[in-house]
C-alpha cells in the first residue's frame, strides 16, 4: 500500500450504479467467466442433455450457496487490502458448537437460542481477527493463516472424536427442503448478495472500503477509521461464515471434525478468479459470484461427462487447469489488467 | 502500514524475539520431557525437518521480495510422482532422481514465467498452480503409490554420516549459500529493494522480471530436492507427498521475521524460525501427545509470536 | 552491527542453554536411561502406544474406548495418538518420537504400510515390541498383526452385503464414492471389489473421489443418481462417504431404489438404516478390536507370547487364536435393521 501506483485509481474499478447497462456491467473478467461457464455447461449437455434439468441445477445452486455467502465478505476484506484464509477452520468450529447446542444428543438447546449464539461467535471471531489485523497490526495472511491452523484443532479437540448427530428436526427439514420449495441456503444467498451489492454500491461504508483498499494513505488523510472499516469488514466475513454454516451444515449427514475442509481456499479462489484484486481496491461482486458458479459446477459437469474411472483421478488437475484458464485468459487478453498487474505486494 | 522495518537498527529485533522464545521453549522442555534435549535424539528426530528447511530457503527470497509461492507442496507431489514413474520404468535411481530434480526446476518455471511473463499476482498464479500440480499428479499416476526403491536409497535420508544426518549436511552448505547470497551479493540486495518498491527497483535498472523468473525456478527445484529427501526418507512415492507443506512453510518464514509484504528478512531468521517451530511440535507431541493440540498451539504461536515482535518494534522506535 | 551483536547474544543464550538443561534434571535423566535399557517391565507400568490411522473419527475412536477398557483392566499406562489428517507420514514421524521417549510397545494401524515401515524396523531394532491393529504392515516390521478382516474380505463382504439386499439377479449400475485418490486403504479395496463385482450382473459405472469432504460426497452422490437412471446401489468406502452418499439417496427421494452399503460404526449409521435406506452396514467389533489389541500388546512385553504361540487369553473376549503371526479376532460383521440397536459404538 505503500506504492505509488496503487495512488492511482483508475475509474473501471469503482462501484458501478445499479442504473449501468447490463453490457456495462459484464466486462472483461465477467465475460470471460460467462463464456466458461456456458461453453461448458453447453459441452456437457450435448454430452448428456439430462445436465440440464431443473434439478441438477438446483442442486448446484444449493452447492454454490454456501461459498458465494462467504465470498461475499471474503471479497469486502481482500477490497480492503486483505485476505482471510481462515473461513473453512472457522465454519467447523460454528459447525461444531452450533451442534452441540442443538443436537438432542448433547445440550439439546433451543434453535432461538442457539442459532443467535452461532452469529454472535462467528461475528466475534471475524471482530477478533479484524482487531489482531487493524489493531495488532500483524498482517491479516498471518493472523488467518495461524487461525486456520488453531481453530481446526480446536474443533477436533472439542468434538472428542466422536460425530454429532441428530439435530433438530426442524432445523434439517428447512435445510433441505426449504421454505415454499426454495432451498434455504438459496434465500439466504440471495439475501446476502442483495445485502452486498447495496453496501456496495450504496452506502458510503462499501465505497470507503474501495477507498482503502486503494490507498490506505489517502483514505486515512480524508479521515476514514481504517480500524474500524477493517473490524467491519473481517466481522462481516466471520458473520456470513456463521450464517452459511447454518444454512449449509444441516444438509448434510453427520456434523464432523472435517467440515470445512479446503473451504477456504476454494472461496479465495473464487474472489481471485472473479476478478478482485489482490491488493485490494478493485472488484465487483457479479464476478465472484460468476466464479462461484463456475467453480463448484465443475464437479457435477464432470460426472455427467462419464469419464470414466480413470478420468475421475483427473478431477483436481481439471479444475486447476479451470482456474489458470480464468486467470491466464484475462491477462492475456486485456492489455489494462497486464497494466496494472504490475503492483505486486499488497 | 507495512512494517518494511525502516530503522535499520531494530532490524534484528524480530530474530532476538524469537530466539528468546526459542530458549523458553527448550528450557521449558527439557523440562517437562527428560531426555528431551539430548543431542542424539535431538539430531534423530531432526529429520522431520529438513525437507521443510529446503523449502523455506527459497520461500524466505520469494517473500522478501514481496511474492509468495502455494504451490511447493504441490510441486512435490508432482516430482515424487514423476520419480516414481521413472524408476518403475527405468529401474534406475539416478535418472529417477534426475526427473524429478526436473520436474521441480519445470514447475518452478512455469510459475515464474507466468508471474514474470504474464505479470500475474503470484498468490494468484500459485493458487492455480497449487491446485494444477497436485491434480496433475493425482491422474498421471492414477493414485498408485511407488514404492521399494532399496534400502541403500533410503539410507540417504535416515542415515547419517559421522553423526550428521545427510540432508542436514546438505541444507547447512545450502544455508550457507543462501545467507551470503542475500547479504554479500549485489543480486541479494536486489531482492530487498524489489520487495522495498519495485517501481523504485525497476527505474533504478534491476532487471525485476528475469529476478522473478529465476526465483520462482529456485524454489521449484528446491521442491524438487526436498520431495527427493522425503521419497527417500519413507521411501514411498505418491501424489500426495507434501500435502498441506506450503503453509507450514510459510508459517515458518514469517515466523522467522520475513515481513509478509517483502523487503525484509534473513536466512538467519527463518532456520529460528524453523527450529522455533520444530522444537514446539516435538515438544507437545512428546509430551502431550495429543495432534490436535499441536495445531492450536503452532497456530497461537504464529499469531503471538508476530504480534509480540510487533508491539517490541513499534515500542522501540516511538 | 549493532543488530549483528544482538543476535549473536541470543545464539550464544541457546548455545549456553541447551547443556544447561540436561544437567538440570538429573534424576530425570535417570529415569529415562533406565526406560531405554529393556529390563523385562515387572516394577513400574508397561508403556503402550496406540497409534490410529485417523485420530478423531468415530471409527477410531471406538476402538479407543475398548482399548482403554484393556488398559484399566490390565494396569497398563496407554497412549493414544495419531495424526488428524491421517497422512501415514505422519504416523512414522510419531513412530519415532516413540521410539527415543522408549515406550515398551507400539501398536500401529498404518495407513500406508510402506510408509511406515522404515520407522517400525527402527523402533524393533531399538528394542520395542511393535505390533499392527486394524490393517496390516510389511512382514519384517512387526511381530504380530491383530487380524479383523483382509482387504480381500472387506470387498468382497461389501460386494456380497449389496448381493444379498438386491438379489443375486439383479442387474444394473453400481457407482464407489471413495476418498481420495491417493487413499492406500480404500484403493485396495477397491481393487478387490472390482472382480467380485465383475462375477456379477452388477456393472460398476465409476468412483468418486470426493476426498474427506461431506459436503463432496454428498454433491458426488447426487450427481451419481441423476446421471446413471440405472443405478442400483452405491458403495460409500470412507467414514464421510458411507453417511454422504446414504444422505444424497434421501435428498433424491431414492431410498429404497438405491441401495447403499459400506463401513461404518454402527451408530453413525443407525438412522440410515432405519429409514431404509441402508439394509447393511459391514464392519467388525471395533471395541474389541481395541482390546484385544491391549492385550496382544501386554501379552508380548511381559513375552507371554511368542513366535509359535498358538492361543492367548484375552480378558472378557475368552481364549484367541493366533493363526502363523496373525491373531483373529474373529469375522467381519454385517448389522443389519434387525441387530443394529444391540451394539453402541
Amino acid at each position: 500500500m505503500s506504492n505509488s501506483q496503487t495512488l492511482t485509481v483508475d475509474h473501471d474499478s469503482r462501484p458501478v450504479c445499479f442504473s449501468t447497462r447490463f453490457f456495462r456491467l459484464i466486462r472483461q473478467r465477467e465475460a470471460g467467466l460467462l463464456l466458461l461457464i456456458s461453453l461448458t455447461s453447453v459441452v456437457v449437455g450435448i454430452h448428456d442433455v439430462r445436465f440440464f434439468s431443473v434439478d441438477v441445477w438446483r442442486d448446484i445452486l444449493v452447492r454454490c450457496a454456501p461459498t458465494a455467502i462467504v465470498a461475499c465478505g471474503v471479497m469486502l476484506v481482500v477490497v480492503t487490502g486483505e485476505i482471510d484464509i481462515s473461513v473453512g477452520s472457522l465454519m467447523a468450529l460454528l459447525a461444531a458448537v452450533m451442534g452441540r447446542m442443538l443436537s438432542e444428543q448433547e445440550f439439546d438447546i433451543s434453535c432461538w437460542i442457539g442459532i443467535p449464539v452461532t452469529l454472535g461467535l462467528g461475528t466475534l471471531i471475524g471482530v477478533f481477527t479484524g482487531s489482531l489485523v487493524s489493531m495488532g497490526r500483524v498482517p491479516s495472511i498471518i493472523v488467518t493463516l495461524g487461525l486456520l491452523t488453531a481453530l481446526r484443532g480446536l474443533t477436533t479437540l472439542m468434538m472428542g472424536g466422536k460425530n454429532i448427530d441428530r439435530l433438530p428436526e426442524g432445523l434439517t427439514q428447512v435445510a433441505k427442503q426449504g421454505f415454499l420449495g426454495v432451498p434455504i441456503s438459496i434465500l439466504a444467498a440471495a439475501g446476502v448478495i442483495g445485502l452486498t451489492s447495496v453496501l456496495i454500491h450504496h452506502i458510503p461504508l462499501g465505497r470507503r472500503l474501495y477507498a482503502l483498499g486503494s490507498s490506505a494513505e489517502s483514505a486515512r488523510m480524508a479521515g476514514l477509521s481504517e480500524v474500524r472499516l477493517k473490524l467491519f469488514a473481517f466481522g462481516y466475513t466471520g458473520f456470513l461464515t456463521a450464517l452459511a454454516t447454518i444454512v449449509d451444515v444441516p444438509r448434510l449427514p453427520k456434523i464432523e471434525s472435517g467440515i470445512g475442509s479446503e473451504f477456504e481456499l476454494l472461496v479465495v479462489t473464487c474472489v481471485v478468479v472473479g476478478g478482485v484484486a489482490i491488493s485490494g481496491g478493485q472488484g465487483r461482486l457479479i464476478g465472484v459470484l460468476l466464479a462461484v458458479v463456475l467453480m463448484t459446477m465443475i464437479r457435477p459437469a464432470l460426472t455427467f461427462m462419464d469419464i470414466g474411472e480413470a478420468g475421475e483421478k483427473w478431477t483436481r488437475a481439471i479444475q486447476g487447469m479451470f482456474i489458470l484458464l480464468a486467470v491466464v485468459s484475462d491477462s492475456l487478453f486485456s492489455w489494462r489488467q497486464r497494466h496494472s498487474g504490475k503492483v505486486h505486494a499488497a | 502500514m507495512p512494517d518494511t522495518g525502516g530503522g535499520r537498527s531494530y532490524a534484528w529485533w524480530h530474530e532476538t524475539v524469537i530466539a528468546v522464545l526459542l530458549v523458553i521453549v527448550l528450557q521449558f522442555a527439557g523440562w517437562l520431557v527428560p531426555g528431551f534435549l539430548k543431542l542424539q535424539s535431538q539430531l534423530l528426530l531432526s529429520r522431520q525437518l529438513w525437507e521443510f528447511a529446503i523449502l523455506a530457503l527459497g520461500m524466505t527470497l520469494i517473500i522478501i521480495t514481496g511474492g509468495i509461492d502455494l504451490s511447493v507442496g504441490s510441486t512435490m507431489g508432482l516430482s515424487a510422482v514423476v520419480f516414481g514413474g521413472v524408476h518403475s520404468s527405468s529401474g534406475s535411481l539416478m535418472a529417477a532422481s534426475l526427473a524429478c530434480l526436473a520436474t521441480g526446476l519445470c514447475c518452478g518455471a512455469v510459475n515464474g514465467a507466468l508471474v514474470s511473463r504474464l505479470r500475474l499476482h503470484p498468490l494468484i498464479v500459485t493458487l492455480a498452480t497449487f491446485a494444477a500440480y497436485r491434480g496433475i499428479a493425482e491422474g498421471w499416476s492414477q493414485g498408485h503409490s511407488y514404492s521399494r526403491f532399496g534400502d541403500a536409497f533410503s539410507d540417504l535420508a535416515r542415515g547419517s554420516w559421522l553423526g550428521v544426518p545427510l540432508p542436514g549436511a546438505i541444507f547447512v552448505l545450502m544455508a550457507t549459500g543462501f545467507a551470503v547470497f542475500l547479504s554479500k551479493t549485489p543480486y541479494g540486495r536486489f531482492l530487498y529493494a524489489i520487495g522495498h518498491n519495485e517501481r523504485a527497483a525497476k527505474f533504478s535498472g534491476i532487471s525485476v522480471n528475469r529476478i522473478r523468473f529465476w526465483l520462482y525456478t529456485t524454489s521449484g527445484l528446491l521442491a524438487g530436492l526436498a520431495s527427493l529427501i522425503y521419497v527417500a526418507r519413507f521411501d514411498t512415492a505418491q501424489a500426495d507427498v507434501g500435502k498441506g507443506f506450503e503453509l507450514d512453510v510459510i508459517t515458518a518464514v514469517v515466523l522467522g521475521g520475513t515481513s509478509i509484504y517483502g523487503g525484509r528478512g534473513t536466512i538467519p531468521g527463518t532456520m529460528l524460525g524453523l527450529l522455533l517451530i520444530h522444537e514446539t511440535r516435538l515438544l507437545v507431541s512428546r509430551y502431550w501427545g495429543s495432534d490436535e493440540l499441536r495445531s492450536i498451539v503452532i497456530g497461537c504461536l504464529l499469531i503471538v509470536a508476530v504480534l509480540a515482535c510487533q508491539l517490541v518494534s513499534r515500542k522501540r522506535r516511538s | 552491527m549493532n543488530r549483528f551483536v544482538c543476535f549473536c547474544l541470543a545464539s550464544l543464550a541457546i548455545a549456553l542453554a541447551v547443556p544447561g538443561c540436561t544437567n538440570n534434571s538429573p534424576s530425570r535423566t535417570a529415569e529415562t536411561s533406565g526406560e531405554n535399557s529393556k529390563a523385562p517391565a515387572g516394577s513400574r507400568k508397561i508403556r503402550v502406544a496406540l497409534l490410529p490411522k485417523i485420530k478423531g473419527i468415530s471409527y477410531f475412536s471406538s476402538c479407543y474406548k475398548g482399548a482403554e477398557e484393556a488398559a484399566n483392566e490390565l494396569g497398563i499406562e496407554l497412549i493414544y495418538d495419531g495424526p488428524t489428517d491421517g497422512d501415514p507420514r505422519k504416523q512414522a514421524e510419531m513412530i519415532e518420537q516413540w521410539t527415543i521417549d522408549g515406550v515398551d510397545v507400539i501398536c500401529v494401524a498404518p495407513n500406508a504400510p510402506d510408509v511406515v515401515a522404515g520407522a517400525m524396523k527402527e523402533a524393533r531394532a531399538a528394542g520395542i515390541a511393535v505390533i499392527t491393529w486394524d490393517a496390516d504392515g510389511t512382514n519384517e516390521s512387526r511381530s504380530f498383526f491383530v487380524n479383523q478382516a483382509s482387504a480381500q474380505s472387506i470387498g468382497e463382504g461389501l460386494v456380497n452385503a449389496m448381493l444379498k439386499d438386491l438379489g443375486p439377479a439383479t442387474e444394473g449400475d453400481v457407482v464407489i464414492i471413495s476418498a481420495d485418490a491417493t487413499s492406500a486403504n480404500q484403493n485396495a479395496w477397491i481393487e478387490t471389489m472390482k472382480p467380485a463385482l465383475a462375477r456379477s450382473k452388477l456393472k460398476l459405472a465409476t468412483i468418486k473421489y470426493p476426498g474427506e469432504n461431506a459436503s463432496n460426497a454428498l454433491a458426488d452422490g447426487r450427481d451419481v443418481i441423476s446421471k446413471y437412471p440405472d443405478l442400483k446401489g452405491i458403495f460409500g468406502i470412507s467414514t464421510v462417504s458411507f453417511p454422504g452418499a446414504a444422505e444424497a439417496v434421501e435428498q433424491s427421494g431414492k431410498s429404497g431404489q438405491v441401495l447403499v452399503t459400506g463401513l461404518s460404526t454402527p451408530n453413525d449409521m443407525k438412522k440410515f438404516v432405519h429409514t431404509g435406506t441402508v439394509r447393511s452396514v459391514v464392519l467388525w467389533n471395533t471395541v474389541d478390536l481395541g482390546y484385544l489389541t491391549i492385550h496382544v500388546a501386554k501379552a508380548l512385553a511381559t513375552r507371554e507370547i511368542k513366535d509359535g504361540t498358538t492361543t492367548i487369553k484375552a480378558g472378557r473376549l475368552g481364549e484367541k487364536s493366533i493363526v502363523g503371526d496373525n491373531v483373529m479376532l474373529g469375522d467381519i460383521m454385517v448389522f443389519t435393521k434387525d441387530n443394529i440397536d444391540q451394539f453402541d459404538f
